[in-house]
């Protein structure tokens, strides 16, 4: 199978088993989603993917070969971000990007062109000590990227990161994709899992507690939610209901069944409340997260 | 794309050279040292702009009762770095003039009532004086000698006969020779230790740097851990070998701008230094920073921390302390049993092998030997060094503990 292909990973740490029997597979150019809370194994696992630390046991193949640096062409962004602090920006991408076996002119192509959609162009020729933390980021994002990799592991990429700038790498990352890129992403916004992620795997200390495609996770789960938009005080009306937030013209309620919110808007346009919006929603993932983590 | 382990370490030391060479803290010490070597070149000048007579002692010569029969001024013709007045003036006078610092200290002599000389010592207070000094005595001896040989009216064969006519001779009861000038060896001994010392302990640090700064996760899915560890190690003892090279040209340079020839001879002995020997320093130096480096990576990969860099390096340092000492202090009988341990031990062989070839006593046996053994320590060192960084690297946070290393290296093997 071609793709990324985790068979039953595990690894543990002294007694605590840090992964338990982890498999996942990505068989074509996307973003899977990888979620979990702190200590929960995303970064060991990304970690075993790369080859930083070994797996204890289990499978981890890409287009059927074992994954190592040698047979895969990989980029990563570590949680940890790391620069050398007293070297020019230029001298560590075209370091990294020599390590990844480029030539020097076709690197200094790439590292331009990325550094012009990332908007770093003008902090090539500083010491990275001078550039603030999210440029730095930024700049670490390039180094996963310059070489044109097939696989992208990315931990936690947005962190950091201000609503700007934020905006430039979600934009990159769907370019990636479209240019056959498969990528992997850690990360704690569930709104940005949602927004890029076809697949997801959910992990709680070490094992896997949720995992599929997104939108078919998110049609099992019965609607919990409707937003009504009104001016008028309908709270007469919603006796039976919870009301998750209130404001001056909108209500957000917690619903049973979608049965119970259908007969709520029949009433209220039979008393002739003007409603400008009447939506029912799905459990977020973040819903989904919280119950099966735990708050 | 394909990962090449030659290309990759090639990369790593020339990353590391221009790292290094490019900060700012490398340059000024090097610039430093510079300024050092030059100036330490030039203290025999700098000592004798100064005028000598300045630093003379002056010591005062009183024999009222004309013991010496007037040829006391003949004391000034002896090489004593002293400057000498005869005046015959009383106790109290000298007294006043010693007080007044006019005179350093003063000889009294007088002729007691057996007949026998007594030489009075006069200083302001006896605290730096043990004895009468030995070479004055020696001196005023002579003049006393002189003076009574006159009065015998002997011919110039018998004052010949009667004087010491000795031919000195130095011998050894071993057959070795041993060659060499003691204090060009004492100094390639410290420069061997500094070099490899310092270059060593650089290894440590440049990696707990990159453990710090975070930069090590992304590095080590470029490249192995092997690559890492070696293309550093390399890369910081070859700038280490351009550091030392530019401080022995800056040494040569001044020593014959600033040194007379025979001073040049004295402590180069240039006559010692063979292209064999030349080549054995580079390499002894090479294969002992190497042992070395490879140690301080090893404990540079067990803390995150720059603080904990220096606890942590302990244990090598140690080492290194015991192998210079055991090479340096085994020097003075170069020819016993202890220093040619020393010569094959690989901790101490660096020191002391390149010293016992200047002195022309290693065997090419004992060379060879010694070598192989230093290789052989390497290559066990590199290898539990770099096994033991691949798996400490990501270990943040506390020092390492031994355990905790000796677990690594097994999780790895």
């Amino acid at each position: 199978m071609s793709g990324l292909v985790l068979k039953d990973v595990s690894k543990n740490f002294a007694s605590k088993k840090a992964v338990d029997r982890i498999s996942l597979t990505i068989d074509h150019p996307s973003v899977y989603g990888l979620l979990g809370t702190n200590g929960a194994g995303k970064s060991t696992t990304i970690r075993m993917i790369l080859g930083i630390i070994t797996k204890d046991s289990g499978s981890i193949t890409w287009n059927d070969q074992p994954v190592d640096r040698k047979n895969v062409n990989f980029g990563y962004l570590p949680e940890e971000r790391g620069v050398y602090p007293k070297v020019k920006i230029i001298d560590q991408l075209l370091y990294f990007a020599a390590l990844k076996g480029m030539e020097k002119s076709a690197a200094l192509e790439s590292i331009y062109d990325w550094a012009k959609q990332l908007k770093v162009e003008e902090y090539l020729e500083m010491p990275a000590e001078k550039l603030s933390k999210g440029n730095q980021q930024k700049i670490q994002f390039m180094t996963a990227v310059i070489h044109n990799p097939d696989l992208i592991v990315l931990d936690e990429p947005f962190s950091g990161l201000d609503p700007v700038n934020t905006d430039i790498l979600k934009n990159l990352i769907v370019k990636l994709v479209r240019d056959g890129k498969f990528i992997i992403m850690s990360a704690h916004q569930m709104s940005t899992i949602e927004e890029f992620c076809n697949d997801i795997l959910i992990l709680n200390r070490g094992k896997t507690v949720l995992q599929g495609n997104l939108k078919e996770i998110k049609s099992t789960y019965p609607a919990s939610r409707v937003i009504i938009g009104t001016t008028a005080d309908i709270k007469k009306y919603l006796k039976d209901f919870t009301i998750e937030n209130q404001t001056d013209s909108q209500y957000i309620i917690k619903i049973k069944s979608e049965a119970s919110a259908h007969k709520l808007l029949d009433t209220l346009v039979k008393d002739n409340i003007i409603i400008d919006k009447f939506e029912i929603m799905k459990p977020t993932l973040n819903d989904i997260f919280i119950e099966k983590v735990g708050a | 794309m394909k990962s090449n382990n030659f290309r990759d370490i090639l990369t790593i030391i020339k990353f590391t050279m221009r790292d290094i060479l490019s900060r700012k803290s490398f340059r000024v010490s090097t610039a430093i040292i510079v300024v050092l070597i030059i100036l330490g070149f030039n203290i025999p000048n700098i000592l004798s702009s100064f005028d000598e007579s300045e630093f003379k002692d002056t010591i005062l010569i009183s024999d009222q009762q004309e013991v010496f029969e007037g040829q006391l001024d003949l004391i000034n013709q002896a090489d004593l770095d002293t400057e000498f007045q005869i005046e015959p003036l009383d106790l109290n006078t000298i007294t006043e003039r010693i007080n007044n610092d006019d005179i350093n200290a003063a000889i009294i002599v007088n002729k007691n009532a057996d007949n026998n000389i007594q030489l009075t010592y006069l200083t302001k207070n006896l605290a730096t004086v043990s004895n009468f000094p030995n070479r004055i005595l020696d001196a005023l001896s002579a003049i006393y000698t002189d003076v009574k040989i006159e009065h015998l009216n002997l011919t110039p064969d018998q004052v010949a006969s009667i004087s010491p006519n000795f031919e000195l001779a130095l011998e050894q009861t071993e057959s070795q020779v041993v060659g060499g000038n003691i204090f060009a060896m004492m100094i390639l001994s410290c420069v061997l230790f500094f070099a490899i010392y310092f270059c060593a302990y650089q290894v440590s640090s440049s990696i707990t740097i990159e453990k710090t700064s975070k930069i090590i996760e992304t590095l080590v899915t470029s490249t192995s851990p092997r690559n890492i560890v070696l293309g550093k190690t390399i890369g910081i003892g070859l700038v280490g070998l351009l550091q030392i090279t530019l401080f022995a040209i800056v040494a040569i340079i001044s020593a014959y701008s600033f040194l007379d020839s025979e001073l040049i001879d004295m402590l180069f002995n240039l006559s010692s230094l063979t292209p064999y020997l030349a080549i054995m320093t580079i390499l002894y130096f090479i294969l002992g920073y190497f042992a070395y480096a490879l140690l301080y990576a090893l404990t540079g990969s067990t803390v995150s921390k720059p603080e904990d860099i220096q606890s942590a390096n302990m244990p090598v340092a140690i080492v290194t302390m015991i192998g210079f000492y055991l090479a340096y202090f085994t020097l003075t009988n170069p020819t016993g049993e202890l220093n040619l341990i020393a010569a094959i031990l690989p901790i101490s062989s660096p020191f002391c092998m390149p010293l016992r070839i200047m002195m022309g006593i290693a065997n090419g046996w004992e060379v060879a030997l010694s070598i192989l053994i230093l290789i052989a320590f390497c290559a066990i060192v590199a290898h539990i060094a770099i096994k033991i960084y691949s798996n400490a690297i990501l270990n943040y946070g506390t020092k390492a503990s031994l355990k905790e290393i000796i677990k690594n290296y097994r999780q790895h093997s």
